[in-house]
């Protein structure tokens, strides 16, 4: 597997902006829109499969496209070779940790 | 009229300097290369490249008040002055405003500026019809003066990996030529974080390419074709 394939993070990059896009203007017009969101009634919403699955679709598109574009900054900016390893290794492993923990809290609360 | 000229010589400086000088223009000296003309009928020294002075060879790319151009095609009208005469940004300086090509030729020839073909030549020639030639447009014209290359951030971060706006437009030329059977081969030599998507978009290859062509819009077209048979 090619880690810095080009097109693969070029779609992913893609498809990972059109789920926050759609995800993000729903929130955005609920928010705006309907009535006011209280504590327990997000849990109980989080707490349903289907809302607990969007979510954790959500959570993946955002580390994806966190991850490409962090991954495309440093690959512009940052030079030295082991520098650049050592970022992009410290950035895999935050995201990854991150990625695992959203996961887990979501899960846990829906079953 | 006032000009700012880049002067290093590398026989007799360590660093480049500015170098200021004043004209008296003819009723002649319409674009920036009469002026340099004139200038260097002054100055000998002054070294820069120059050819068909009609913005056809693109030998006299530089940097002119701060934005690549032609001096062949650049008005002298309209010009702030002290007019600021630098090399291209980004590429070596061999002296004044000539400029190591090297590497951008080399980008150039990777991406196989021919067309491939391996079937058995027609008895004439490989005819295209006239929605096929029309494709060319926009591409074909490129007359690789690096004023795109030279211009253009990500160059500037991976000159010798990303292979730039030119070479790229050059890329799409061949790829859509009707005529060539190479364009898989083409894609697949593109795939590659650095050589083509290392583009961001910037657009300073359109803003400044002398004959009005959209290299980037030529990239973004790369990138769909190399989704569409990958779909």
């Amino acid at each position: 597997m090619r880690i810095f394939a080009g097109q693969r993070a070029f779609v992913l990059q893609r498809i990972s902006a059109l789920v926050l896009l759609a995800c993000g203007t729903a929130i955005a017009l609920r928010l705006a829109i309907g009535p006011q969101v209280t504590f327990a009634q997000w849990r109980t919403w989080v707490a349903q499969p289907l809302a607990a699955s969007v979510l954790l679709l959500v959570a993946g598109a955002l580390f994806i496209h966190a991850w490409v574009g962090i991954r495309d900054v440093v690959l512009d900016y940052v030079r030295p070779l082991a520098l650049r390893l050592t970022v992009m290794t410290i950035l895999a492993a935050g995201l990854s940790v991150l990625a695992a923990w959203t996961g887990f809290i979501v899960v846990t609360h829906a079953l | 009229m006032r000009f700012k000229i880049y002067r290093f010589d590398p026989d007799r400086h360590t660093k480049p300097e500015w170098q200021d000088y004043e004209l008296r223009l003819e009723a002649s000296d319409r674009m920036v290369l009469d002026a340099l003309e004139r200038l260097r009928a002054q100055d000998d020294s002054i070294a820069f490249r120059r050819s068909c002075r009609e913005g056809v060879c693109g030998s006299d790319a530089m940097n002119i008040n701060g934005r690549n151009a032609l001096a062949c095609i650049t008005r002298l009208a309209g010009l702030s002055e002290p007019v600021t005469l630098a090399p291209l940004p980004s590429f070596p300086v061999i002296r004044d405003l000539i400029v190591d090509m090297t590497q951008f030729f080399a980008h150039y020839h990777a991406i196989k500026p021919y067309v491939m073909n391996d079937e058995p030549p027609p008895e004439r020639e490989r005819l295209q019809s006239p929605e096929e030639r029309e494709r060319l447009n926009g591409l074909y014209e490129c007359i690789l003066c690096a004023c795109c290359t030279s211009f253009c951030p990500p160059s500037w971060w991976h000159p010798g990996k990303f292979l730039g706006p030119a070479a790229l437009l050059q890329a799409q030329r061949f790829i859509v030529d009707s005529r060539d059977r190479g364009a898989s081969q083409r894609l697949e030599f593109l795939d590659d974080v650095y050589k083509l998507y290392r583009c961001r978009t910037i657009m300073n290859c359109a803003e400044v390419c002398p004959k009005g062509l959209n290299p980037a819009q030529a990239i973004e077209r790369i990138k769909i074709e190399l989704l569409r048979r990958s779909a």
